[in-house]
Parts: C-alpha cells; sequence; structure tokens
C-alpha cells in the first residue's frame, strides 16, 4: 500500500467512525433513555425532545441581489426553510448528551440535506453551589458573540436574518460548529454571573459555500481542517439585566492539491481566520439593546502564482435596540456594518487593483462589493409561546456579505454577477418549536 | 406600481395582526396575588438566595446542596402568576428567561424545565416529586409543599 493510499483510507476510516459514534450513540442515547423513563415514571422525564421548523420568504425585487435563492426574479424566494429536532438526555446531575440534527435550505448556500448540527457528551467535574468546571467532548456549536449558539433557531435571534456583518450567512459552516474538546467554567456570585468556554477543536470545511469563501469558487483540490482554537468570555449580571461578551477564535484550515490533475493550487496552501467580537447588551422590561464589534483578520497564503495572497482585516459592528409593545408584541430596529477591509473601507483600493491587474473583469468586483451597511425594520409576533410569525425590512448599501454562491455571473458562473450598489430586502418568516 | 400595492397590503397585514395581538394582552390583564416558591417537602431547606434561585430558574444550579437533583416546574410563558414569579422573585422578566432556556436547550449545553399547565397541576407534580421546585399563589398552597423563603 502507497503511502498516498494509506491516507486515503485513514481518513475514510476516521470519518465513518466519526459517524458511527455520533450516530450510534444518539440511538443509543434514545433507546437507553426511552427504557428508563418508561420504567421510572412520568416524573424523572430525563431525556427531552424539542425542536423548530420555520418557512421563511425572501424579496429582494427591483435589484439583481438574490438572498437565500432566486429572490429578485417572479414572486421572491420561498427557499429558506429551517428544521432541527435535538435530543439530551441527562442521566446523572453532572452528565448530559446532546444532540441536534439539522435540515437548513438557504438558496445555494444551504441545501436541505440532514447533517448533525451539534452531537456531544458534557461531564461536570466539579461543582458547588456557585461554581462549575466541565469538558464537552464531540461536536458543539462554536461560542461566538451572542448569537452564534443558537443562530438557527427562529426564536432566538433577533430578526429573521441575524445582522450579517458578524453572523454572515455566506460563510457560515466554519464558524457554525467544530469538533473536538471545549472546556467550561462558570461562576454565579452577587455581583454577577461569569461564564467561560474554551475550545480545542477542528472546524468543518468540507462544503462548497466554504471553498467558494476561501478559494473564491471550486477547486479542484479540497480544503482540510486543522486544529484550531475558539473561546468566550460572558458576564452577566443582575441575572441578564447586563451582559458583556468577548469571544474569539483562530480558526485553520489546510489544501489538498489534486496533483494528479494539475490542480495549478499549491499543497502548502493555508487559510487562518482570527475574529475577535466585543458584545455587550442591557435589558429591561421594555427594551433591549445591544451591539457587537468585530475585528476579523484573514490570512491566506502559498497558494502560489494561481490564488494571490491575502492578508486584511475586516471589521463590522452594529446597533440594535428591541422595543417590546406587550409580551406577543415586539419591534427591532437596527444599523449593520461590514468592511472587507478596515484600510480599505470605500473598497477604492480594490477596485484600482482589479482595474489594473484584469480591466475585463472590473464589473465583476465593484468597490461597492468591500462593504454592507444594512438598516433594518422589524416586527414580530409571538402568536403563542410556540408560534412566532416575522416580517422585517432591509435598506442596503453595498453587497459585501452578499452570497457568491446565489449570485454567480449566468455566462461566467466562476466569477460574480452584476449586482446593485442600493437594494432593499424584505423577508416574513413563520415559525414552530416544541 | 405593482410593489408599492404589495407593500401596502403587508402593511394592512401586519396592522391587522397588532390589533389583534394587543386585544389579547388586554383580555389577559391580571388579578394581583401574591406567589410564594415552593419545593418538594424532602428538600429540607427554607432559605435561599435571590442569586441561588436564578441559577435554579435559569437550569444552571442543577443539584440541591445535599445532593438531590433540582426538578424546575413552570407555567407557560404566557401564565400572569408565571410573569408575577420572574419579576417579584427573580427580579428578570420572563422574556430572559425565556432566551436563557432556548440558549442550552438549541446549543445541547443544558435541559428546559418542565411544564405545568394549571396551577392544581404545578401542586401535584411538586408534590409528588423529590427534589421538585416551582411557584403558586400564595392561597393555593397547602402542606403537600413547603414554601421557600428569599432570605
Amino acid at each position: 500500500m502507497t503511502v498516498s493510499k494509506f491516507f486515503i483510507l485513514n481518513k475514510l476510516l476516521t470519518h465513518n467512525v466519526r459517524l458511527f459514534l455520533l450516530w450510534g450513540g444518539a440511538v443509543w442515547i434514545v433507546m437507553h433513555a426511552s427504557l428508563v423513563n418508561a420504567s421510572e415514571g412520568k416524573n424523572l422525564n430525563i431525556l427531552q425532545i424539542h425542536g423548530f421548523l420555520s418557512q421563511g420568504y425572501v424579496n429582494t425585487l427591483g435589484s439583481n441581489n438574490d438572498v437565500f435563492g432566486d429572490s429578485s426574479r417572479g414572486r421572491g424566494s420561498f427557499d429558506f426553510r429551517e428544521i432541527g429536532v435535538n435530543a439530551s438526555y441527562r442521566p446523572l446531575t453532572n452528565l448530559q448528551f446532546s444532540g441536534q440534527l439539522l435540515s437548513r435550505q438557504a438558496g445555494e448556500d444551504s441545501k436541505g440535506g440532514i447533517r448533525v448540527d451539534y452531537g456531544f457528551v458534557d461531564y461536570t467535574a466539579f461543582t458547588t453551589e456557585t461554581r462549575e468546571l466541565g469538558i464537552r467532548l464531540g461536536r458543539t456549536k462554536n461560542p461566538l458573540g451572542l448569537y452564534n449558539d443558537t443562530r438557527d433557531v427562529p426564536f432566538t435571534r433577533p430578526s429573521i436574518l441575524l445582522p450579517q456583518s458578524i453572523y454572515f450567512d455566506r460563510t457560515r459552516n466554519l464558524g457554525l460548529a467544530s469538533d473536538g474538546a471545549q472546556f467550561y467554567g462558570e461562576s454565579r456570585e452577587e455581583w454577577g454571573d461569569i461564564t467561560v468556554q474554551f475550545g480545542v477543536v477542528f472546524p468543518q470545511v468540507g462544503d462548497r459555500a466554504t471553498e467558494w469563501a476561501i478559494l473564491n469558487r471550486d477547486r479542484l483540490g479540497h480544503l482540510t481542517t486543522r486544529l484550531s482554537y475558539i473561546g468566550r468570555m460572558i458576564y452577566e449580571r443582575d441575572g441578564g439585566r447586563i451582559r458583556l461578551g468577548i469571544s474569539g477564535a483562530q480558526v485553520n484550515v489546510g489544501y489538498d492539491s489534486a496533483a494528479s490533475l494539475n490542480d495549478p493550487l499549491n499543497e502548502a496552501g493555508s487559510f487562518q481566520f482570527t475574529p475577535i467580537i466585543f458584545s455587550a447588551q442591557y435589558n429591561t422590561e421594555r427594551w433591549s439593546f445591544t451591539s457587537e464589534y468585530a475585528l476579523r483578520h484573514i490570512m491566506r497564503k502559498d497558494f502560489g502564482s494561481a490564488l494571490g495572497k491575502v492578508d486584511t482585516t475586516g471589521e463590522s459592528f452594529y446597533f440594535q435596540g428591541i422595543y417590546r409593545f406587550s409580551p406577543s408584541w415586539e419591534a427591532v430596529l437596527r444599523y449593520d456594518v461590514y468592511f472587507a477591509d478596515r484600510s480599505d473601507r470605500d473598497g477604492s483600493d480594490f477596485f484600482a487593483h482589479i482595474q489594473q491587474a484584469a480591466p475585463q473583469l472590473a464589473k465583476h468586483y465593484p468597490a461597492y462589493s468591500r462593504y454592507a451597511k444594512d438598516l433594518t425594520v422589524g416586527l414580530r409576533w409571538n402568536v403563542t409561546p410556540s408560534i412566532m410569525l416575522r416580517a422585517e425590512y432591509h435598506h442596503v448599501n453595498g453587497t459585501g456579505w452578499l452570497s457568491q454562491l446565489d449570485n454567480r455571473h449566468p455566462v461566467r458562473p466562476d466569477f460574480p454577477a452584476f449586482t446593485d450598489r442600493h437594494w432593499n430586502l424584505f423577508a416574513f418568516q413563520a415559525s414552530y418549536r416544541f | 406600481m405593482v410593489a408599492r400595492f404589495v407593500d401596502h397590503w403587508w402593511c394592512c397585514i401586519l396592522l391587522l395582526l397588532i390589533l389583534i395581538g394587543l386585544s389579547h394582552d388586554i383580555n389577559s390583564a391580571e388579578t394581583s396575588q401574591s406567589v410564594e416558591t415552593i419545593i418538594h417537602p424532602a428538600v429540607n431547606i427554607h432559605h435561599i438566595s435571590r442569586n441561588s434561585l436564578r441559577g435554579i430558574f435559569g437550569m444552571r444550579q442543577r443539584a440541591w446542596p445535599n445532593g438531590l437533583p433540582i426538578r424546575v416546574f413552570v407555567l407557560p410563558d404566557d401564565a400572569q402568576l408565571h410573569n408575577q414569579f420572574a419579576k417579584e422573585k427573580l427580579n428578570i422578566f420572563p422574556y430572559q428567561l425565556r432566551s436563557a432556556w432556548d440558549r442550552l436547550i438549541f446549543s445541547g449545553t443544558g435541559q428546559a424545565p418542565f411544564l405545568v399547565n394549571s396551577e392544581e397541576e404545578m401542586r401535584a407534580r411538586v408534590a409528588s416529586t423529590p427534589g421538585a421546585i416551582g411557584y403558586l399563589k400564595r392561597v393555593n398552597i397547602d402542606d403537600s409543599v413547603q414554601i421557600l423563603h428569599i432570605e
């Protein structure tokens, strides 16, 4: 057996073993738990099943910019659905097994297949009345900012679309969840609660949207996951009246070159994403004010002459106010800003460079593709505690976070379509939970 | 022209929804009666700090000092007594409890409290579940459960 064959076999095995463990574990948990429940009766219901279901509608008529499907044509796009089911089983007070299956349809970036969103065992090694320390092993949600952990659950979001400057949907999988170990600690004192999480993990890089985001299009080889780090600390005062957070990550990705197909990209190529996010929230009975600020450093190098080096720092922030008219009605107002490169906020340097290097491509890469300023207003109605309806309107200047896969040029699909700088988006969503 | 018509149509729908929602809230206006925290007698404590009570109802503190697992019982999010309990005893708002629970439930890092649909069910479940904690109107409390005071 040659070395490369061995590696391929090894990879297949690891992949299958991982899947086997996840599914086998999930089945075992459900079977075992239902037996326990049956024998001990209703009072010790330690297996819980929850889930959610949503159907969305996105309309960007009047522009050429597509979001979650063909939203700029015909009647808009209904190509936006989220379905999730999770199970958690806590046989001991300090041991929990958790898993969630997710199917998300959102244009070309998420095609609706079923995937394991998370699946892990959580063991609290040390507990007192006010402190705890523990570890989670398996696939855990990445603790980033205030919303990332539950970003696909409509009820937990402040709006239908999360602020895209920080929670961009076009490269979502890289930041979604990762496989490995997560250590956590919690302290609850009179002066406030502190929760710390730190993960040593392998990110998920296998999908097409991530390849497009990192390598600009489909390539012959494929991205490989590398050891990465992620962490967050949140301070909450007065039961969450004030919430302050800082989170960061160093996400490492490598490249497996398809040498036999004359892949122009080098095996040595690597990509590193290093975001740091500051979060703040203030909650009163009627109002919630939230703001987050992120610096995102991106380093792409050593792919050879076919794919240039990137070494930029992007910047994102938003201000958001939520007002509750009543327990069942609330409105949201938000201003969200994204800069792909904070040293070239208006994209003029980027555009000048394109014009010089490849003038025939200039129309595909306008300056306004390097930023996006999004003003959002929205309404939420909790019809019952388990049914929610939402509507919102976005007025956007720039296409910085527009999906690359949803906006490919019809004749030259490896290049971005011609988009519009000023555009409007209307969205509606119905959601159910149990 | 068509776009403008569609916009107006949406506005009408939203306005209608707001009216329905508001009328619903007015109907559910409360009659104020005092609320108490209740526990299963086997828990065997009489006082607790507000901070610990928040930790328990936030589903973060999972065992009593004697090691018994904590079982939290709550009424639906839109129940008047739930609202009153959250505000008076925990000093937080029901929407904050809901978002704290959802963060645990949908990231797999915790579990939801047990839902009961009436005060009678609340009393019956707390009285029959070792380690249980819940809340009731003072007038509805009997010897089957024990009151837990905030120190």
